[in-house]
């Protein structure tokens, strides 16, 4: 016990004076983050309009009309589902029409308007405004505009950087667990450091046992710091508990530290260690959701992914962070990381070699 | 306690094909410097390193200290000092911190400095290994074998690649280490160091021992056979000039 303290608390010295390893864990996932988040993607994402009531002709061509817009996704549902939808930050208007929607005859219609995401109900506005004239001009008996009367709902404000910030914190503890450990392993064993260490009684599993401690500790750091800059910086609407993201954060560094530890037993020099580490990263890094949703992704692609470690990884912590999920509402998550830890755990033991 | 505390006794090493190792016998009295001598290749690592536990024994047997090597590898390192031949140490730990790990890693308390006194690196104490010089980075590396206080220390050319006066330097670090009641074991490749330095010397040639005596004894033999030098010796070599012009007191690399 008071071997592994002392190895844990050299291990971690060593960590804190290598500038690279700092650089890696915190500063490039901040850098990340800073990047996105300042430089706002927001106007790519497609203004969402709720549809609800009106069950005529003209409501769906309405509806229809709007949705041909290109930078519009319209869905319809009932009024009180597209309310709540609403609430969530899942839309940006919701326009209620009434049962008998006729644009000739100057029904006024009620557009509830999204408190937190003033850009896209501005544009959403117009874009509806457009729409509703061009209906209505096209009739020659129409002599007035459609009046619309506008009602804020306030909602979860759902910025891009709550999205961002929890996949980057995924992202961060699968490159340091995959990174640190394979190329941090490998080096030592090149060296020799392994091997002047096995003649002394220490045990490997001493060794390793303190090196993953090390590592997870790094890993809560990693939580810490970038949720704190979220908040402090980039007014991140935290809605969980740190506690729920230290455990999903373990239960991923569990999986990415034992495939740090998988690679270090292939590869032979730390040159063979970059590109195998990112040919297991890569692919999950762009693939995973961790900039952008998933649901973009050609279906194929998509299933595939909905597999990754890094996607349950990321998926859990987002879902802790924006909707204040907890541990065991996450399950799916929760097992499909423990079930990835052991499949490379076992992985990393057969080929495990200590010199 | 016997006097003999290393006895090797048809120790064998095969890779593959390659015998490395082919039945070496020899032991080792306590407080001695014995030296193992031998051209690259000649199978002195592979013998150094089944004693050292790092390597398992094909066969034949090691007791060290009244110890079976093969049956009690962890009662073994207890006992034993090592300094590897291409091994090095944690970076970004300095050689403090290093030693004090060290002694962790055999569950005993170090004192850094002392051990660093005992190799002549105590104003080092904050540098990192790779700031040292060649010399002083074996010099810490024999410090490093010290840790447990051993009864026996291994050094694998400990002066391969130093200029002759860091050679000489640790010469006085192997000799103070003895007179301190450790036992020295050494490989090396220079005849004169082996003379210099070591009580008794073991000959290795592609696997074998060739011949076990105290180097004085081993001149001796042979010019009791009737050899002769071709040339003429001369009183001093180019080692002594450059030792006469650079300075022969120990100069810190």
């Amino acid at each position: 016990m008071r071997l592994w303290w002392k190895l844990t608390v050299a291990s971690l010295k060593m960590f804190l004076r290598q500038k690279e390893a700092i650089i890696w864990t915190l500063l490039l996932p901040l850098f990340m983050v800073f990047l996105f988040g300042f430089v706002s993607f927001e106007g790519l994402e497609k203004i969402r309009i709720g549809v609800a009531g009106g069950k005529d002709e003209s409501a769906e061509r309405l509806a229809g009309r709007l949705g041909e817009v290109r930078t519009v996704q319209v869905t319809r549902g009932a009024e009180s589902s597209e309310v709540e939808q609403l609430t969530a930050g899942k839309r940006h208007l919701v326009l209620v029409l009434p049962e008998e929607f006729d644009a000739a005859k100057g029904t006024a219609l009620r557009v509830l308007v999204n408190d937190g995401a003033p850009e896209e109900t501005q544009l959403g506005l117009l874009i509806l405004r457009k729409v509703l004239d061009d209906d209505t001009f096209g009739m020659h008996s129409a002599p007035d505009r459609v009046p619309m009367t506008l009602q804020p709902v306030a909602a979860r404000r759902s910025s891009y950087i709550d999205f961002l910030l929890p996949g980057v914190l995924s992202l961060a503890i699968m490159q340091s667990g995959i990174f640190g450990v394979a190329f941090g392993f490998v080096s030592l064993r090149k060296r020799g450091v392994l091997r002047r260490l096995s003649v002394t009684p220490m045990r490997p599993q001493d060794f390793i046992a303190a090196q993953v401690t090390m590592r997870l500790m790094v890993l809560l750091a990693q939580i810490v710091v970038l949720v704190g800059v979220g908040i402090v910086f980039f007014d991140l609407q935290f809605m969980g508990r740190l506690l729920d993201l230290f455990a999903m954060g373990l239960l991923g560094g569990a999986v990415f530290l034992a495939i740090g530890f998988f690679l270090a037993g292939i590869a032979r020099t730390e040159d063979q260690v970059v590109p195998l580490a990112n040919v297991v990263s890569l692919p999950m890094m762009l693939l995973s959701g961790v900039f952008f949703s998933r649901s973009n992704l050609p279906e194929a692609v998509r299933l595939v992914t909905e597999f990754f470690p890094l996607t349950y990884l990321a998926d859990g912590m987002r879902s802790i962070v924006l909707e204040g999920a907890t541990l065991p509402s996450l399950w799916l998550q929760a097992a499909g990381l423990g079930l990835w830890s052991i499949v490379s755990i076992w992985a990393a033991v057969k080929v495990f070699r200590w010199e | 306690m016997s006097s003999v505390i290393l006895a090797v006794d048809n120790l064998c090493k095969r890779y593959g094909d390659l015998v490395a190792v082919d039945r070496v016998s020899f032991s080792v009295h306590r407080q001695e410097i014995f030296g193992i001598l031998g051209p690259n290749g000649a199978g002195k690592t592979s013998t150094l390193e089944m004693i050292e536990t790092l390597r398992p024994i094909d066969a034949g047997t090691v007791v060290l200290d009244g110890l079976d090597v093969g049956r009690h590898p962890r009662q073994v390192q207890q006992r034993i000092g090592v300094q590897l031949q291409s091994a090095s140490f944690f970076q970004k730990l300095d050689l403090k911190e290093l030693l004090l790990l060290l002694g962790e890693l055999y569950g005993r308390p170090v004192d850094p400095m002392q051990l660093l006194g005992e190799v002549d690196l105590q104003d080092r104490a904050k540098a990192q290994v790779e700031q040292l010089s060649g010399g002083q980075q074996q010099r810490f590396s024999i410090a490093a074998s010290l840790v447990n206080d051993p009864l026996l220390v291994f050094l694998d050319e400990p002066t391969t690649g130093l200029d002759p006066q860091a050679r000489r330097h640790l010469w006085g670090v192997i000799r103070r280490i003895r007179s301190e009641g450790k036992t020295v074991v050494l490989t090396t490749h220079y005849m004169e160091e082996a003379e210099e330095l070591c009580d008794r010397v073991a000959i290795m040639d592609r696997g074998r021992i060739v011949a076990d005596a105290p180097p004085r004894n081993l001149i001796g033999d042979l010019l009791a056979s009737g050899f002769k030098k071709e040339r003429v010796e001369r009183l001093a070599n180019l080692e002594d000039v450059f030792l006469h012009l650079t300075g022969h007191a120990l100069q810190e690399e």
